[in-house]
């Protein structure tokens, strides 16, 4: 039950006002902010799909970029080559991702650090093979063009909403930001995300206290997948075109980056991290081949100094003054 | 019938045998001690019977079951739960939330019901969070539960990993040098815990190196050398055995 | 893509082999060498400092780099552009050591592991820089020549990967077994508490473990970078694969790569033979993902990793 004192405690005011700002904004701004606000929100549900399975169960996918192009190529094929229904095509396509990632998850978590990081970079790559090789079904690397948007939804009042213009899309995928996100932290505090959070730490131990282990780190994996996936669907409508390029398992580990640097196992963590990787280069107007050096080494940095990230750093500082929850890696 | 019936139990590692031949057993409401050198093969033993190894032979029957091949979660849900040498506990989270992860097991939650927040879900949580406050008070932490782990005195932190093997409600409870790096005076304190623990009719195997807690608590005693069995009996009957001097002290002693 | 950069081409050498599978199983000899210098490199570091270096494809191909503009753009002979790759890679090594893995040794195993990404970042946005995105063609006279035997034809520079692969495990081999510092090497490796008491340094023996899998990646770029296009990503795949020979071949078993090496090789030829060499990768990882369903092991392995 959340008491008075929780609903008007600091971090619930500042999420509000995150959340205002975050509505009102991009009317009052250009197309140029608000089309860069649309990748950046796509890159955030990827983000928070990192989390989930990295910052809260400790387990560092770096497949999940496939899960995101795996999202995406199916929703596409099935409404370009199908011609389904958006929202039927939609479902169909993330179910697909999951069940795509229950069965990579059930080899792959067989495994422990640094192997399964492997095998799912592995797999990362593979899925980037397939996607570029077979042409008849994913156009090579021509990718597949002519992805609808949300079908119209008609407005009790004869009014109907459409989705055709950028401001609309914007609001379509803040939509899912909030939804994800909201998910998300109630699962992480919940009983489910305590034995993840105990995983991260320990499994050992956890699996000695009678936690089946490998059943939860299936779910993890599997949920943040079908998140990724989300990702890739919105991210296709969005577009309308998509390539192989968003296969490639460098876009996984620039979330990896955005994670960190936003502080992995937090909730604000992955808004943060996302936005000032991707906003802060475009404002500097950085060329697009230097991304992937600067990203590198900022994340080195990060990694060396900051291993809490922004908000990691924030919590450990400033968590007397807010109800904080703590970071997960760094020092004890 | 007994609660854990072991027999033959052999373990390889490459060429050693860490342990070797191994028979005992352990009756319904007893404690019993495993001592014997370091290196005798007691923590290998526990490391069996949980899960964490396969022997190389053996049985391993509990309440009737064969648990060999069980994953160390399986054996804990039959109910057997265990504690660690090098204290394991989730040092970032605080007493409660350990405490909770340990009962946690008991918890039938889904993921939609955890984020809908289902009155079901809500009375699991609930329940699971009221049990682990008794087992904190049970265990004598219960002043303790908003503390962060990490930050409780070397005692605190073992009577905290007991009370997260409590909380799975185990039948046979292996504690592993529940009293290691700690100071004398809070020794007794523990012996008295694990007292009551039995008293409450959880059957409990320790290994030690304290001989005389050990002497004072146990029914009964095995000896470990060498992966070996060399003696069991009560505790008398062990401390006038010529092998277990022997192998403790050296065989001028032994006469 | 990141594939075709390793490709054989030895496409010129289709028209002269008699026996089409001899010639799969000389390339699968060749492509096995490839992941055995990439393997041992990262075996040693793993089995040292516990970091899955996942820049060790990247290194392979800066050094690759290197020695290009070594050879194409300063007209230096190809064994010393050989030697000073490998050197310049040490170097780097111990640089990389000091500013990244020896500030981390204490940090949790999985800031390490982010780190060796963050490093593959950073090489792959300096290769992307320095070098460009373009294809580039390694050429020496080695890489022309073609010689055949038996009905089979192997480019030269192919024949030059196998039997630098076998002198470069020899010297290992003699290093670990005969110097005193390998000594070490091997004792950090079996047991880092134990060495630390018999007085070994492990943060110099890491060091010295580094920089060996840079110089391995260093050898490895020279050998290697003649036979195959230059590009970026081209590191990416061979990597996994040599990661892919490690878990197949069983996780502490030197052995045991060396054999999932070969192994994977052979099988990526055969595959890229006979079915199509787009997709060879597939049917490498596949062997991968079928080792670890049924026998997580490996073929050699002792316990399955438990921290």
């Amino acid at each position: 039950m959340e008491t008075i004192r929780t609903l008007f405690s600091p971090k619930a005011v500042a999420w509000v006002l995150v959340l205002i700002a975050a509505i009102a904004v991009p009317p009052l701004v250009g197309g140029y902010v608000t089309s860069m606000l649309v990748l950046i929100a796509i890159w955030t549900i990827m983000c928070f799909s990192m989390n989930l399975i990295f910052g809260y169960t400790g387990q560092l996918s770096l497949g999940h970029a496939a899960f995101l192009g795996i999202g995406a190529y199916a929703f596409s094929l099935i409404t370009v080559k199908l011609h389904v229904g958006f929202w039927p095509a939609f479902f169909i396509a993330i179910a697909f991702t999951g069940i795509i990632a229950f069965l990579v998850g059930i080899p792959a978590l067989k495994l422990r650090g640094p192997y399964f990081i492997l095998v799912t970079l592995g797999f990362a790559v593979i899925v980037g093979v397939i996607v570029l090789g077979w042409i008849d079904l994913t156009g090579g690397a021509n990718g597949l063009f002519g992805i609808p948007r949300p079908n119209p939804i008609p407005l009790p009042g004869g009014a109907t909403l459409r989705f055709d213009s950028l401001l609309s899309m914007y609001y379509f995928i803040l939509f899912f930001v909030v939804l994800i996100g909201v998910f998300c932290h109630r699962l992480v505090h919940s009983m489910i995300g305590r034995r993840f959070i105990a995983i991260s730490y320990n499994e050992n131990l956890t699996e000695s206290l009678g936690i089946n282990t490998m059943s939860q780190k299936l779910l993890s994996f599997t949920i943040s997948a079908i998140l990724a996936g989300i990702a890739g669907v919105l991210y296709a409508t969005y577009n309308a075109v998509i390539s192989p390029e968003l296969t490639h398992f460098a876009r996984g580990m620039d979330v990896v980056a955005y994670l960190i640097v936003g502080g992995a196992g937090t909730m604000a963590g992955p808004i943060v991290g996302t936005m000032v990787l991707m906003a802060v280069p475009e404002v500097l107007q950085v060329l697009p081949y230097l991304k992937t050096l600067i990203n590198g080494i900022i994340l080195m940095l990060f990694i060396l100094f900051l291993p809490n990230g922004i908000i990691g750093w924030f919590n450990a500082n400033l968590g007397r003054l807010l109800k904080t929850r703590r970071a997960v890696h760094g020092p004890a | 019938m007994a609660l854990l019936e072991v027999t033959g139990l052999t373990k390889f590692f490459g060429g050693l045998a860490a342990v070797s031949e191994l028979d005992f057993d352990i009756q319904p409401g007893e404690l019993l001690s495993m001592i014997g050198p370091n290196g005798a093969g007691r923590t290998t033993l526990f490391n069996l019977l949980t899960g964490f190894y396969k022997p190389t032979s053996g049985t391993i029957t509990f309440n009737g079951v064969n648990i060999i091949g069980c994953k160390p979660y399986q054996v804990t849900r039959h109910g057997m739960g265990r504690t660690f040498q090098l204290t394991s506990i989730f040092k970032q989270s605080t007493v409660l939330e350990n405490v909770m992860i340990g009962k946690s097991l008991h918890a039938s939650v889904g993921v939609w019901g955890s984020v809908l927040r289902t009155p079901a879900t809500r009375r699991e949580e609930q329940r699971t969070r009221e049990r682990a406050r008794e087992i904190l008070s049970f265990v004598g932490l219960g002043d303790k539960e908003n503390r962060i782990a990490g930050g409780l005195t070397e005692e605190a932190q073992k009577r905290l990993s007991i009370s997260m093997a409590l909380a799975t409600e185990p039948k046979l409870l292996l504690l592993d040098e529940p009293t290691g790096g700690v100071n004398l005076e809070e020794i007794s304190g523990l012996i008295e815990l694990v007292g009551k623990i039995r008293k409450s009719g959880t059957s409990i195997c320790l290994i030690e190196h304290k001989m005389r807690m050990v002497m004072s608590i146990s029914d009964r005693i095995v000896v470990l050398n060498y992966g070996k069995k060399i003696a069991e009996g009560t505790p008398k009957e062990v401390a006038n055995n010529a092998e277990v001097i022997r192998a403790y002290l050296g065989a001028r002693y032994a006469a | 893509m990141l594939l075709e950069g390793w490709r054989d081409f030895a496409g010129q050498s289709e028209g002269i082999a008699t026996t089409e599978l001899g010639q799969y199983l000389l390339n699968g000899i060749s492509q096995g060498c490839v992941y055995i210098l990439l393997a041992s490199g990262l075996t040693l570091v793993l089995g040292i400092l516990n970091v899955p270096n996942f820049a060790q494809g990247h290194l392979y191909m800066v050094a690759a780099y290197l020695g290009f503009y070594m050879v194409m753009s300063y007209g230096m002979s190809y064994w010393l552009a050989l030697v000073l790759t490998t050197f310049a890679m040490g170097v780097l090594g111990q640089v990389i050591y000091g500013l990244v893995f020896y500030r981390m040794r204490s940090a949790p195993e999985v800031n390490l592991f982010v780190a060796a990404m963050a490093l593959l970042m950073v090489l792959e946005g300096i290769a992307l820089y320095f070098f460009g995105a373009s294809t580039k063609w390694f050429l020496i006279p080695f890489t022309r020549r073609v010689i055949t035997f038996a009905g089979l034809a192997i480019p030269l520079q192919r024949l030059i990967i196998i039997v630098g692969t076998l002198v470069v495990m020899v010297l290992l081999e003699l290093f670990i077994k005969k110097t005193t510092v390998g000594a070490a090497l091997e004792a950090t490796a079996q047991h880092r508490e134990g060495a630390m008491l018999c007085g070994i340094k492990v943060t110099q023996i890491s060091a010295v473990a580094f920089i060996i899998g840079t110089g391995l990646a260093g050898i490895a770029g020279m050998l290697i970078g003649p036979a195959v296009l230059l590009e970026p990503t081209m590191g990416m795949g061979p990597l996994l694969v040599a990661f892919s020979a490690i878990i197949f071949g069983g996780l502490g078993s030197i052995s045991g790569s060396v054999l999932g090496a070969f192994i994977l090789g052979l099988v990526e030829s055969l595959a890229s033979g006979y079915v199509s060499a787009k997709y060879s990768l597939i049917f490498v990882f596949g062997i991968m993902i079928l080792m670890l369903l049924f026998r997580p092991k490996g073929l050699f392995g002792r316990e399955v990793w438990r921290p």
